[in-house]
């Protein structure tokens, strides 16, 4: 029983960070069909300055501290996201497969600079002391570092959905993935909202980056890798430009691949390829999208 | 029209020069060094032209291309290494899987259209690469990958005297693989193909089962894929689950966007231009006089991806076309200005 409690509450933990990735890439491909393969870039951009950060403040960071450069990086990823949004994304207005490329582009490029300037090895992320204790739940003895990625993860869940819900901004975004042409002809300006979502997509990934570096035991160029994959497989299940589809289909995602994993080790991935391929048949527009005209 | 009259036959000049050079007496490409150098620019060139199928004709944005490319390489080696047939059949067998593979994939795939099919071939494609790296039944040698047991392949393209035939045997392949892109692309199908990148509905209007020509185009561009792989498996030596890596698809991509789609001759171009320059570009940056270069603008560019990368968000935003798109459009002010 402890190991079931163990398995799952660890997948819940895999199926936060995969939900911080995912949930930006959902609305920025529900609101501009951007498919975006700079997301990787937002999160790495975000693990490297939460862990300038951090590290300022030594080996160790109190919890304070470690939110304090999580909130950095967070920030520092969204104006990341924000400056690619005005400068690259923006002047190519419609022409999706043009702006997929161009995000190639840019993580190619944002790779390349990070790898060159600080190496692709692993550098150890600071962390509070009590990440590395356990926390008993019901007999199962749980990395505490697991709750921390579950409760940001509610947080933002929590904090995209009252934005989404009770903002104009958040209208708007909502009226936009549902017929963008409408929303213009109506005379409100879209652009503002583009730019916002890819503010809070670009916030998300660069907490996401923080903890998936706490996850992956330290910060490299490299990390994003696997997460963005991950991350693309949740919105095509969860349905695009769905935040609480990407919700519901990470935690389904991270549950799985770790009891797969579990009972047949490296079985995790190849199930999760099955599951979206069985999704696709059965359900292509996604577990909680709408059918698009 | 925009054609050049002489470029064939001077093509046709140009590929006898390539084949004959490394038995015309002494020049760069009588040195093994070079020849193995330009052998894999040549699989390059060839794999780029198979994207260009898929993504320039079809208008089929796939991210998981590289998947045929290491079925050819994983599955000729694996057939050869355990002594089941010989190279010839080997690389027919692995050809058919590629195709088989890809029909599998192209009809769950192919379900969906544009930004989805993106995601999700590239959701198959890493699967594949995550199965090469687990090394299940001790069959795919897990992240080392298998080296090629050389004693069981035709001895005319073991050892480095003997780089030349592969050097051929690449660019034979190329010029069978450009053949049948040619072919196929000029084909009734080829023109469906381009009708379905440009307006799908209305070959759906006029009739035509659209799956089935998608799928069609998916499974031809993987099986040559898969031929291209097998000559790989020759020049490297060995099958890594770096074959597979998503890496590669987006390489492709950028061959094919920079030497520019729907012309064929850009994609190979791009593709031998890619694979030369990130291979030179590591050589260049051992040298003494880059490392006075400061770190901070040196890092990056020792990284084959800063530049390429540059180069490719460069010709998106402003130049589409690439390469070859560049040349056509010179091309029709010079024969407008000839006409005026």
């Amino acid at each position: 029983m402890d190991t079931f409690i163990l398995i799952l509450i660890t997948g819940v933990g895999l199926g936060a960070l995969y939900f911080l990735i995912a949930s930006g890439l959902s609305l920025i491909y529900g609101l501009m069909g951007v498919l975006n393969f700079a997301h990787g870039s937002f999160l790495t951009v975000g693990a490297f300055v939460g862990f300038w950060v951090a590290s300022k403040m030594g080996f160790e960071t109190s919890m304070p501290e470690f939110i304090l450069a999580m909130i950095v990086g967070g920030l520092a990823a969204g104006l990341f996201a924000l400056l690619i949004e005005q400068l690259l994304i923006t002047r190519l207005y419609d022409r999706h497969i043009d702006q997929a490329l161009v995000t190639v582009g840019v993580s190619l490029v944002v790779g390349a600079v990070l790898g060159g300037w600080f190496g692709n090895d692993l550098r150890m992320f600071p962390t509070p002391s009590w990440f590395l204790t356990a926390i008993d739940v019901g007999g199962a003895k749980i990395p505490a570092d697991r709750a921390v990625y579950i409760v940001t993860a509610v947080l933002l869940l929590i904090a995209n959905w009252a934005l989404l819900k009770f903002t104009r901004i958040g209208l708007i975004i909502r009226a936009g993935v549902e017929n963008r042409n409408m929303v213009n002809a109506l005379g409100i300006n879209v652009r503002r909202a583009f730019s916002t979502v890819f503010f809070l997509g670009g916030f998300a990934a660069g907490v996401g980056g923080v903890l998936v570096s706490v996850y992956s035991n330290g910060v490299s160029p490299l990390i994003a890798g696997t997460y963005l994959i991950y991350g693309f497989i949740v919105v095509v299940i969860g349905g695009m430009g769905s935040v609480p589809g990407s919700f519901l289909a990470a935690m389904m995602i991270g549950i799985i691949r770790q009891f797969a994993n579990y009972y047949a080790t490296g079985l995790g991935d190849f199930v999760v390829v099955i599951l979206l391929a069985v999704v696709l048949l059965i359900r292509p527009q996604g577990l909680l999208g709408k059918v698009r005209a | 029209m925009l054609r050049w009259k002489y470029s064939r036959p001077l093509l046709t000049i140009f590929i006898a020069l390539l084949a004959l050079a490394p038995v015309l007496g002494s020049n760069p490409l009588s040195r093994p060094g070079l020849q193995q150098t330009m052998a894999v620019a040549f699989i390059w060139g060839g794999l780029a032209l198979t994207y260009d199928l898929l993504f320039g004709f079809t208008g089929l944005l796939s991210f998981g291309h590289a998947l045929y490319f290491a079925t050819g390489v994983y599955v000729t080696c694996i057939l050869i290494n355990h002594e089941i047939v010989s190279w010839w059949l080997a690389s027919l067998i692995s050809i058919a899987v590629s195709a088989l593979l890809a029909f599998i994939v192209g009809s769950a795939s192919l379900r969906t259209s544009g930004i989805t099919f993106a995601m999700v071939t590239l959701a198959f494609g890493e699967a594949g690469h995550v199965i090469l790296e687990r090394n299940f039944f001790n069959l795919t040698g897990g992240e080392n990958g298998i080296a090629l047991n050389a004693d069981l392949i035709p001895s005319f393209w073991i050892s480095v005297v003997n780089t030349k035939y592969i050097y051929w045997t690449a660019l034979a392949v190329l010029v069978f693989t450009y053949a049948v892109i040619w072919w196929v692309t000029e084909s009734s199908a080829g023109r469906v193909f381009a009708a379905l990148r440009d307006n799908e509905l209305r070959v759906q209007v006029l009739g035509l089962n659209t799956q089935r020509f998608k799928l069609l185009a998916f499974v031809i561009s993987a099986a040559l894929a898969a031929l291209l792989g097998d000559v790989m498996l020759l020049a490297a030596g060995s099958a890594a689950p770096r074959f597979a890596d998503a890496g590669v698809t987006i390489s492709l991509l950028l061959m094919v966007v920079l030497g520019g789609a729907v012309t064929r001759w850009g994609a190979v171009i791009g593709g031998i231009f890619y694979s030369i320059a990130t291979t030179r570009m590591q050589d260049l940056t051992q040298q003494d006089s880059f490392k006075t270069i400061p770190k901070w603008i040196g890092g990056p560019i020792s990284e084959p991806a800063f530049i390429l990368g540059l180069l490719f968000i460069f010709v998106v935003m402003f130049a589409p076309g690439g390469l070859s798109g560049a040349y056509y459009r010179l091309r029709l002010k010079a024969i407008t200005k000839k006409s005026q």
